[in-house]
């Protein structure tokens, strides 16, 4: 080693080693808090961000819920009286403009049979070209005649269907209870953020859904489905400017994507804040006992201090000294925490979110290096007074100490 | 100030303030030390012969009075400075040896070049200053503790000397020493004085004192002759 600053606090810091390493334990596990909370946290929202991401090319367009629908068909129970109407569609169609796909939706819940193990789910009705704008069929082929349906992929392996089996719907107790013939099976979805979750749904040709449930072209929402993201807020003011005529009392209530995501992430975001926090608080522990340490490492070595001094060592020098002797502690702490940090902040992520697949994403991985950083910074701060002290000492007294 | 003297003190007074009361323990000294003068320093315990070597080792400053080193007047320059003077100017030997504990014998004697050059030495300077006080190198390597006490007050005296310095310092250097050993210290510093250094020595030991060319008796703070 070049500067014997550096090797007398090397040599001190080997000289009361396990005071050393213990006073480092607390950096070891302050760094590892704040890494781990901190990658938990990011990896709790890239999870939850990539699952809504799906239809993030996607516009809903909902009826304002204040505000009534045409009355007129309500032959079934659990159908909605609101819902856009046929006008607003083709308002609506005018103002996404032709690139965009538009997806009319019909939805409700219902109950069915299957196997004679009864059940609830939702039922989508869909035109069956729509179909294929924006939902995959993992299995099987798209519905073709009029009793045809699609299971969600999560509905298809609870209940163990195969193409071809066949679902009752409705109550035991009403009086026709139609059958469809399950065609094909979709790919799983996940939290889908254009409020189309088909995961544990059924999906059924509109005509049948109209036919069972009334209220031919009042639609539960209309999807629009963008060629390009960009344009969105655009396509949103085009169709709120032509459907939302009275601003006080709007027709249609519009969202996409990113405004349905933020309130998530913004919650998820002030849990990761709060749980670094808690880090944090590790951290000041770990500042007052490697300040200890220092503060007994300057009172023990006194007479050191005073010979350094007297025989013409600067102020300047010894505070170096030091502060080595932090960084040392820092680094020792540091290090250790960093690699703790990624053994135990990847049991922690795949326990918790049950993927590692965004472990290793910068926006997460960075929390390793960050709070080995901060672990340092805590250390050098914690060393700064006790080095200054011992660099300000009066060297006739310090020699005259014992 | 026509053929001004190495060190002088003019007027010099150093006083403790404490909680009985103020302690005057350098009263007025006047004080003239030419260059390669040996002198002893000599009075009864608790006399001020350190607190003397304090303020020419420029550990302190006087309360009042000035006092000069090397033309210098102490108390008007920077504390820097002060670190530099002791770094350079002055020799300072302890009674207790005073070695850094967790250097070797080596690199306490190179300490003071590190500091004047900011850097480790390869002039081979700590190694020939190791030799003149009777070290080889495997003795070198020892720490302090792993040396008797001539052996450690040897390794001050290089220490001490290496960045040659016009004044050496010591204050009770033979006084954690048997007779024996005392002496082969002596004998270094006289020869030290021969090679142009000037020497001052605080001594309790009239045998000691009766190396230096002149002696100094402190009583209370005063010279008493
Ligand atoms: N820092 C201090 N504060 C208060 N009083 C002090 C201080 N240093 C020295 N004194 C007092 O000044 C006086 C002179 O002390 P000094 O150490 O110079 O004596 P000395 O001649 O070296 O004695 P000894 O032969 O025992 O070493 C003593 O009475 C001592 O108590
Ligand atoms: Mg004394």
């Amino acid at each position: 080693m070049k500067d014997i600053f550096f090797d007398l606090s090397v040599r001190s810091v080997r000289l009361n080693l396990m005071r050393s390493i213990l006073a480092s334990i607390g950096i070891v596990i302050g760094v590892v808090a704040i890494s781990s909370m901190g990658m938990l946290g990011t990896n709790m929202q890239l999870q939850v961000k990539d699952q809504l991401s799906a239809g993030a090319d996607t516009i809903v367009i909902t009826a304002d819920a204040v505000r009534m629908g045409p009355t007129g068909s309500s032959s079934s129970s659990s159908s909605s009286a609101t819902g856009i109407t046929k006008t607003q569609l083709n308002k609506i169609k005018l103002a996404a403009g032709l690139t965009s796909k538009l997806v009319p939706v019909y939805s409700t819940t219902t109950q069915f049979t299957l196997a004679s193990t009864p059940g609830r789910s939702t039922v989508y009705g869909l035109n069956p070209d729509d179909i294929t704008k924006f939902l995959t069929i993992s299995n099987g082929t798209n519905i073709g005649g009029i009793n045809d349906a699609l299971v969600g992929a999560t509905f298809a392996t609870n209940f163990d269907l195969k193409i071809g089996n066949r679902i009752r719907i409705g109550q035991d107790t009403d009086t026709s209870r139609p059958v469809l013939r399950i065609v094909g099976i979709l790919a799983a979805r996940g939290m889908s953020s254009d409020n189309v979750n088909t995961d544990n749904a059924i999906i059924v040709s509109d005509d049948w859904y109209t036919n069972q449930y009334g209220g031919k072209d009042i639609y539960k929402q209309v999807n629009v489905i963008v060629k390009d993201i960009n344009t969105i807020p655009d396509v949103k003011t085009a169709i709120d400017t032509k459907l939302n005529t009275d601003q006080k009392k709007p027709a249609v209530r519009i969202s996409d994507a990113s405004s349905r995501l933020s309130g998530i992430t913004s919650s998820l975001s002030s849990i990761t804040t709060f749980i670094l926090a808690i880090g944090g608080i590790s951290l000041l522990v770990a500042a007052t006992s490697i300040f200890n340490v220092m503060m007994m490492s300057v009172n023990e070595r006194i007479q050191e201090i005073g010979i350094l001094l007297s025989i013409g060592t600067e102020k300047g020098e010894v505070r170096r000294m030091f502060l080595y002797e932090a960084v040392i502690l820092g680094i020792l702490g540091a290090s250790i925490g960093g690699i703790s940090s990624l053994i135990i902040g990847y049991s922690v992520v795949s326990y918790m979110i049950g993927t590692t697949k965004y472990f290793f994403l910068p926006e997460s991985i960075m929390y390793i290096p960050m709070g080995m950083a901060i672990g340092l910074l805590v250390c050098i701060l914690s060393g700064l007074y006790p080095a200054w002290k011992a660099s300000n000492m009066d060297p006739i007294d310090a020699l005259r100490s014992e | 100030m026509i053929n001004t003297p190495l060190i002088r003190f003019a007027d010099v007074s150093k006083v403790y303030h404490l909680e009985s009361g103020d302690f005057t323990a350098l009263d007025h000294i006047s004080l003239d030390i030419q260059d390669n003068e040996f002198i002893a320093i000599m009075g009864p315990s608790g006399s001020g012969k350190s607190t003397m070597m304090n303020q020419l080792g420029i550990l302190d400053v006087p309360t009042s009075g000035e006092l000069f080193i090397s033309g210098r007047d102490v108390a008007k320059i920077t504390a820097l400075e002060r670190t530099h003077m002791r770094r350079d100017t002055i020799g300072y030997i302890f009674q207790n040896f005073y070695l850094i504990p967790l250097l070797s014998a080596y690199e306490n004697v190179e300490y003071p070049l590190i500091l004047k050059y900011k850097k480790r030495d390869e002039s081979g300077k700590a190694t020939a200053m190791l030799k003149a006080v009777g070290f080889d190198e495997a003795l070198s390597a020892h720490r302090p503790t792993q040396l008797s006490g001539g052996q450690q007050q040897r390794v001050a005296i290089a220490r001490a000397l290496v960045n040659d310095p016009k004044i050496l310092l010591c204050d009770e250097p033979t006084g954690n020493l048997d007779r024996k050993t005392g002496f082969q210290i002596m004998d270094i510093l006289c020869g030290l004085h021969s090679e142009g250094k000037t020497v001052i020595i605080v001594t309790h030991d009239p045998k000691i004192a009766e190396y230096a060319d002149r002696t100094i008796t402190l009583e209370d703070g005063r010279i008493a002759a």
